[in-house]
């Protein structure tokens, strides 16, 4: 009689340590895969860092200035400035270009 | 272990059959076997701990060098309307454990010529102390040098991801942005006020700070306008510099401030260069006839003139050593009004001595100009004034020599007299709450320097015409001063300045602008005085940064006249 009881408790050890290492097994594997998502999360906030400032970059006024001039526009003048009703006063003549020395 | 004491068959009570006298002693052996292996191992981990605990030396002190490598994580900085200024980027950076190199030629002769930003001699230095496990090879460095050092396979160098600054506007707004140091530790202008504010976050490794952007005053659009007028300016007229700043009247908000030459925030070396110091808030100077704004202003707040007091100002002045004369002396006695558009040294001389030193000291002490006086980026270089206060720098002082000044706290005191009269402190940081503010004059006394101000640029006489904006009401004061030079004052080296302000009826905005040193051209309408260079220089600025600002034109706010 005790022996089979201490046969079965065997069993039930076995198969409790079998048990526990499945689910070790998983928890790493889910372990493994939060990890990878997060180092994933890390390069896309990086990527997204990364964006930001190049999209400064390009955007820099420096830059964009010329290329406005290029294209014929220039910087916004009062004179582009109306009353909905049209009734303001008449723009002043643009300012000349100052004298090189 | 306890599946053997199980079974082991024991006596069952009722049984009446003994064991086997040699079984019994086999077991007692089994028992006695079995302790004692546990007894071994038990011995083995506890001389293992003994031995580590005895043995001490480096292999341990290094391992805990290593992780104290830290960097600092910093929020991005944007500029008043959100557009990225800096921020924390995630790049490589290589570092060498010397014990696992094997073979330091070629380690150093491969890095050398993968990197060739990396000096050979100190990093065959580095590594050669064989005693140490940690050195840093190379930082920050592009995901192109990372992957050409990684295919070199070399054993002992690995890579870790660390945090470096990027400023990608380049050197826009480089004085007041800052900078850091390799570390990524804020050395100069905000950046050092987020380390200074608990902003920046001491990290190992790549970790972003979860903490929101930092919004400075600054408006990027303005400061590039501003910056390419500045560089136009300094090369029509041959200026060795030029500064220039825009500030917020009411809340002293520093929505521009450019000083040339610039300083690069990812160049950490111009904060060394002394020709790059910015000249607003880092240099004081003999600021000149700008300076009678506040003479003037002195004179109305205490009642001992109004605008239509006539000062005689036919004769030069003398006091001490000095005779002060008027550039252009007008051969006649001139109102309060014509001594500020005429810019009368012997007038503003006059009235700061009928006044008297004392209350000179106080009204400027009032101002905020005896006192050192900071931003949240920094201190602003301390005003330095003369040993004595004496007639002669009564006199002088009154015009605008014998006392000097950081541009940006001189400009602040403009602001605080055509706002209305309240004090406004500068700031780098927008939304800021401005709090209690202490009135430094009555609103009439600002009144009357905004009407003098607008007179300056609008009347035939003033010094300040070319700095009309029809549209904007531009008002201001000019100022060419003599730089002190060896045994005296240099005539032909001057700082040309105008101070102003828009739109005059109620002033939002105050410009100031400085040409260091300009030069004559040929020609009629050159000249190194202010009114000749500084003032139209004004003028191409705010036109082009009044709409940016928001300020409406005047022939569109009122509709037709």
């Amino acid at each position: 009689m005790y022996r089979a009881v201490n046969w079965g408790l065997m069993l039930l050890t076995l198969a409790s340590a079998v048990g526990l290492y499945a689910i070790k097994y998983s928890t790493r594997q889910l372990e493994g895969r939060v990890q990878k998502q997060e180092r994933r999360l890390e390069a896309a906030e990086n990527d997204v860092t990364v964006l930001m400032a190049e999209r400064a970059h390009l955007a820099r006024p420096e830059r964009l200035e010329p290329l406005a001039r290029a294209l014929g526009l220039v910087p916004i003048g009062s004179g582009q400035y109306l009353r909905i009703d049209g009734s303001e006063a008449p723009a002043p003549p643009p300012r000349p270009a100052p004298q090189s020395k | 272990m306890t599946a053997a004491t199980i079974i082991i068959p024991m006596p069952r009570a009722g049984d009446g059959a003994r064991p086997a006298p040699g079984a019994v002693a086999r077991q007692r052996r089994r028992t006695l076997l079995t302790l004692g292996g546990m007894l071994a191992c038990l011995a083995l981990i506890g001389g293992q701990l003994v031995r580590l605990g005895l043995r001490g030396g480096p292999d341990i002190r290094m391992s805990l060098a290593e992780p104290l490598a830290k960097s600092w994580s910093r929020p991005d900085i944007v500029d008043r309307h959100g557009r990225l200024i800096a921020t924390d980027i995630a790049l490589h950076s290589l570092y060498a454990d010397q014990q696992l190199i094997l073979d330091l030629d070629e380690v150093v002769e491969k890095i050398g010529a993968a990197l060739p930003g990396v000096d050979a001699a100190e990093l065959r230095k580095s590594l050669a102390d064989k005693s140490r496990r940690f050195a840093w090879v190379a930082r920050g460095l592009s995901p192109r040098q990372a992957q050409r050092v990684h295919t070199l396979g070399l054993p002992g160098l690995a890579f870790r991801s660390e945090l470096k600054r990027a400023y990608p506007l380049g050197a826009l707004g480089g004085h007041l942005v800052g900078t850091v140091n390799v570390d990524n530790k804020g050395i100069a202008g905000a950046e050092r006020m987020l380390d200074d504010t608990g902003r920046a976050e001491a990290v190992q490794g790549p970790g972003r700070t979860l903490k929101g952007p930092v919004r400075l005053a600054l408006d990027i659009g303005v400061q590039h306008a501003l910056g390419e007028e500045l560089k136009q300016a300094s090369t029509r007229y041959s200026a060795t510099g030029a500064a220039g700043l825009v500030l917020d009247a009411a809340k002293g908000e520093i929505v521009a401030a450019v000083s040339l030459p610039e300083a690069d925030p990812s160049r950490p070396a111009d904060w060394l260069d002394p020709a790059r110091a910015d000249r607003l808030a880092g240099g004081t100077y003999e600021l000149g006839s700008i300076f009678k704004v506040l003479t003037i202003a002195m004179a109305l707040e205490t009642g001992a003139a109004d605008l239509d007091r006539i000062v005689d100002v036919r004769q030069p002045l003398s006091t001490g050593p000095y005779t002060i004369r008027d550039l252009h002396p007008p051969g006649r006695p001139l109102s309060m009004r014509e001594v500020f558009l005429y810019s009368s040294n012997v007038g503003a001389g006059m009235l700061a001595l009928e006044m008297g030193a004392e209350a000179q000291r106080a009204f400027l002490g009032r101002l905020g100009l005896t006192e050192a006086m900071r931003t949240e980026a920094g201190p602003i270089a301390p005003p330095l004034l003369p040993k004595t206060w004496g007639r002669t720098e009564t006199v002088t002082i009154g015009y605008g020599h014998g006392l000097a000044l950081a541009p940006l706290q001189f400009a602040a005191a403009i602001a605080s007299l055509v706002n209305g009269g309240l004090q406004i402190a500068p700031t780098v940081l927008a939304g800021a709450e401005p709090g209690e503010r202490r009135r430094v004059v009555s609103a009439a006394t600002s009144a009357q320097i905004c009407e003098l101000m607008r007179l300056n640029v609008t009347h035939a006489a003033g010094t300040g015409r070319r700095a009309e904006v029809e549209d904007y009401r531009v008002g201001g004061k000019t100022g060419t001063a003599e730089m002190p030079g060896r045994g005296g004052y240099r005539e032909k080296a001057v700082i040309s300045s105008f101070v102003g302000a828009f739109p005059m009826d109620a002033p939002q905005y105050v410009t100031l602008v400085l040409l260091f040193e300009p030069q004559s051209g040929e020609g009629s309408g050159t000249g190194i005085t202010a009114g000749l260079n500084a003032a139209p220089v004004t003028a191409r600025i705010v036109e082009r940064i009044a709409p940016l600002l928001g300020v409406l034109p005047r022939r569109v706010e009122a509709g037709v006249p």
